[in-house]
């Protein structure tokens, strides 16, 4: 049987960095800022998650995926052991 | 005339001499396809996400140019059949780009690209544990996936 995980309390408002901010752009070359959007096995964070709007994430993801075929960021963790 | 800007990684092991020759090769190819070179900005040598190659660094090189599809095919035989680049990436930036009209910009190298890995990796950290709380539940998400 499934147990329902209770709703997590602490509910701060999320908002989009990249709307708040505009300075910050999101550029496939700038590493650091990206590495804050993946987990650390390399995964893409969901929007649900970072509370990005849609249209950032979307800019985001392709972004990230770019970086990725640069070695900036990995695709995964597991297979440098 | 269309804008690109190609991202790629030079072997770091090359002599001074041999990197300004891979370098003079790619410009010469843009130049000699009917294109113009406008920015050739060396990165610095950085650690590579995963080996390419076998090798476990790189050093980032970032060239913008003006010029047609048929010139960025013709770099991107050159840069797969040459053993200095290991790895490129070309994205287009504009469709219609008139190069005369181009103003001087600066040639600006991005200060945290320089940065140690040590105090960059720092920083991510500090992030992370401010939202320690979302990561956990992805992670616990994650698990749960694992298991199946």
């Amino acid at each position: 049987m499934v147990v329902r995980r209770k709703r997590r309390t602490f509910q701060r408002r999320k908002v989009c960095r990249f709307c708040v901010d505009s300075e910050l752009q999101i550029d496939y070359k700038d590493g650091k800022t990206l590495r804050y959007f993946v987990t650390e096995r390399g995964k893409i964070v969901p929007r649900r998650i970072s509370g990005n709007c849609a249209k950032h994430q979307r800019v985001l993801t392709t972004a990230i995926k770019r970086a990725r075929q640069i070695a900036l960021l990995p695709y995964t963790t597991i297979h440098t052991v | 005339m269309r804008k690109y800007e190609t991202f790629f990684i030079i072997d770091p092991d090359l002599t001074e001499e041999a990197y300004t020759l891979a370098g003079d090769k790619l410009k010469g190819i843009v130049n000699a396809n009917g294109g113009a070179v406008l920015t050739y900005v060396p990165w610095g040598k950085k650690k590579l996400a995963y080996p390419i190659k076998k090798r476990n660094q790189g050093l980032y090189i970032l060239m913008e140019y003006g010029g047609g599809p048929e010139l960025v095919a013709e770099l991107e035989r050159n840069m797969r059949l040459d053993e200095r680049v290991l790895k490129f990436i070309t994205v287009k930036l504009e469709d219609r780009f008139d190069p005369e009209k181009e103003e001087v910009r600066e040639i600006v190298t991005p200060s945290a690209f320089e940065e140690d890995e040590e105090t960059a990796e720092s920083e991510a950290g500090a992030i992370e544990e401010d939202e320690a709380g979302a990561e956990a539940e992805l992670a616990e998400e994650e698990e749960e996936l694992d298991r199946g």
